[in-house]
């Protein structure tokens, strides 16, 4: 039995015995190499689920739905590494309760073969250790490293033409599962702390302040950059803010869900070099 | 015999439009995103593309665009209206369905008021449509009752020739046989044959699909609850979109002078509809997806007798959870009645 198949019928057994009211997963998209989330509440709908090397999105930005678990019901979800990372997180930001999600999860490798992971809970995922390794696909860090080698000037200049693509659709934030703000910033109106005009500076406000609202807290999921209709290469942005912070704090995050969130805790020996 | 201008002819194209008072705008791929902008040579134009990623109503009714100065004093409040520059623009290249789109849009933009900023764009703009000879998973505007050779919203329509050398050129308008005027040394008689248009199959029965969004039993349907339930809630959709019209009104500045700005806004925004009371009249993604599919099919058709959709596919392209109105409108096709 193949893997889609034995999650198919795990799925539809977690189901059926009640133990989850729903699981999130993938189905078929509108053409042969999509994949769309897919909502199963029944063990029939379980049998849709697809689940191959083009189930790429991180699925875990659903949790944090507004309601979905404020029933105390489980749901079970289909997660990459990426997206049990991204849970850990969210459990540390005490947006999730670990007993209500059953996690399907899989990973895929050498971008081709699909692999069951071990355990169900989030606790059974020791992969702290594999996920300190993890880099992002060399691609990403070759275009990191291309930024980095820039001069201050050029840099700016590069990212101004980037940031001046953005329409402020803020696909990047509705697909990020660390942006569960039920009123984002950008969206307090009393008074307009971000301009909502997409206008260079505009733009600059809107990313950098997700930027920085997201140092210590990406899972390197790159959901922001596949959603980004502009095509800006906002996982750079993030890459680069992670970096900083595994450099400053040694941490990485999602490593495991008893992580204290570097930016809303203290150690005695926190570097101090910004202090003068 | 009809006549023809030949893709080696565009330099000199846009040098004679240069020379009659014109900004001459293209499909280009610039920065890793396709868009309309401003070209000098034939060799900055992407005209193979299916479509540009962003559409051609951004050049007519831009992101963000300021309306007013102001200045707050102690007694009076000065203000300075900020009118549109009155640039003269061919758009060369427009796909049928961007075309369309802004043919839609006008009656709204004209309808309690005229839009002077829509129309002051418009009058001094000419679409040069060039009829499709590709089309993608995504297109759908036969399913809308348009065609990859539309002639809808083209003042000039450029119908491709099949040896690819260069388009069967047609004026549809005052203005495009103006337009055509200036480059008629530039073109010569031909009977060389326009190549096939691209099959476009239906993807949903529009008809259909407006009587069941008129039947009011269907506004509280499940349907819309279960459709929506992937809607991230994004903008990406109604951005890309080449009809999308909505817009904010803000005021940016300090205490005593600003700018007051038209920025686009979109009915997925949970901030949209709400009230100061903090009452959402559209406090679920579903009604918010519902809005936007009954304001396409049944609301814009009721007021301006046309529906919202020129079937450019780009909702679904786009889409980072592969939604979009082809699925929606097939959904709904294929329900049970």
């Amino acid at each position: 039995m193949g893997i889609q198949e034995q999650y198919r019928s795990e799925a539809a057994a977690l189901l059926s015995s009640g133990e989850v009211k729903l699981v999130i997963g993938f189905g078929a998209g509108s053409t042969a190499d999509r994949r769309r989330p897919l909502f199963a509440r029944t063990p029939e709908e379980a049998q849709k689920f697809v689940l191959d090397a083009a189930c790429i999105a991180n699925l875990s930005t659903y949790l944090v739905a507004e309601g979905l678990l404020s029933d105390g019901k489980k749901v079970g979800v289909f997660l990459k590494p990426d997206g049990i990372r991204s849970v850990n997180i969210l459990i540390s930001e005490a947006q999730l309760k670990p007993e209500q999600v059953v996690i399907l999860g899989y990973a895929i490798e050498s971008g081709k073969d699909v692999a069951a992971l071990e355990g169900r809970n989030i606790s059974d995922f020791s992969i702290g250790e594999k996920i300190r390794k993890l880099t992002p696909p060399p691609h990403v860090i070759e275009a990191a490293e291309k930024i980095e080698a820039m001069s201050a000037e050029e840099r700016f200049e590069y990212w101004k033409e980037e940031f001046s693509k953005c329409i402020k659709c803020y696909a990047c934030r509705q697909v990020c599962p660390m942006c569960y703000c039920r009123r984002c910033i950008v969206d307090v109106n009393q008074p307009q702390w971000v301009s909502t005009s997409s206008h260079t500076l505009g733009n600059f406000e809107w990313n950098l302040v997700r930027a920085f609202h997201l140092a210590g807290r990406c899972a390197s999921c790159g959901a922001c950059d596949r959603a980004c209709p502009v095509n800006i290469p906002l996982r750079l942005v993030n890459y680069r803010m992670g970096k900083e912070v595994r450099s400053a704090f040694d941490y990485v995050a999602g490593e495991n869900s008893d992580q204290k969130p570097v930016l809303a805790s203290f150690k005695q020996d926190d570097p101090e070099t910004f202090i003068l | 015999m009809t006549r023809i201008l030949l893709r080696n002819k565009l330099d000199d194209c846009i040098a004679a439009w240069q020379k009659a008072g014109f900004s001459v705008l293209a499909p280009v791929k610039r920065h890793e995103m396709s868009s309309f902008g401003e070209v000098r040579k034939a060799d900055e134009m992407a005209l193979d593309l299916v479509l540009t990623e962003r559409t051609i109503k951004d050049q007519f009714f831009p992101q963000t665009e300021p309306l007013i100065k102001y200045k707050i004093g102690k007694h009076q409040i000065d203000s300075e209206t900020m009118t549109p520059p009155e640039k003269k623009r061919v758009f060369f290249g427009v796909r049928p369905c961007d075309a369309s789109g802004l043919a839609i849009d006008d009656p709204l933009f004209g309808w309690d008021y005229k839009d002077d900023y829509w129309f002051g764009r418009r009058e001094n703009s000419v679409i040069v449509t060039i009829a499709c000879s590709q089309a993608d998973d995504f297109c759908m505007c036969t399913s809308v009752k348009l065609s990859p050779d539309s002639t809808k919203g083209a003042d000039v329509m450029l119908r491709p020739l099949s040896d690819g050398s260069g388009w069967q050129v047609e004026a549809m308008s005052d203005r495009g046989t103006a337009l055509v005027e200036t480059i008629s040394s530039l073109l010569q008689e031909s009977s060389a044959e326009a190549a096939p248009v691209p099959q476009v199959a239906e993807k949903f029965d529009v008809e259909k699909v407006m009587e069941w969004l008129a039947d009011k039993e269907n506004f509280e349907s499940q349907f819309w609850k279960d459709i929506a339930l992937r809607c991230v809630g994004c903008g990406s959709c109604t951005f890309l979109c080449p009809t999308c019209h909505c817009f904010d009104i803000q005021d940016e500045g300090d205490t005593y002078q600003g700018i007051r700005r038209k920025n686009w806004d979109s009915c997925s925004f949970a901030l949209f509809t709400m009230h100061t009371s903090g009452h959402n009249p559209r406090n679920t993604q579903s009604t918010r997806w519902r809005q936007r599919i009954m304001h396409k099919f049944n609301y814009y058709q009721g007021k301006f007798g046309v529906n919202s959709c020129t079937g450019c596919g780009r909702c679904t392209r786009q889409c980072p959870v592969d939604m979009g109105i082809t699925e929606t409108l097939q959904a709904i096709t294929n329900l049970p009645r």
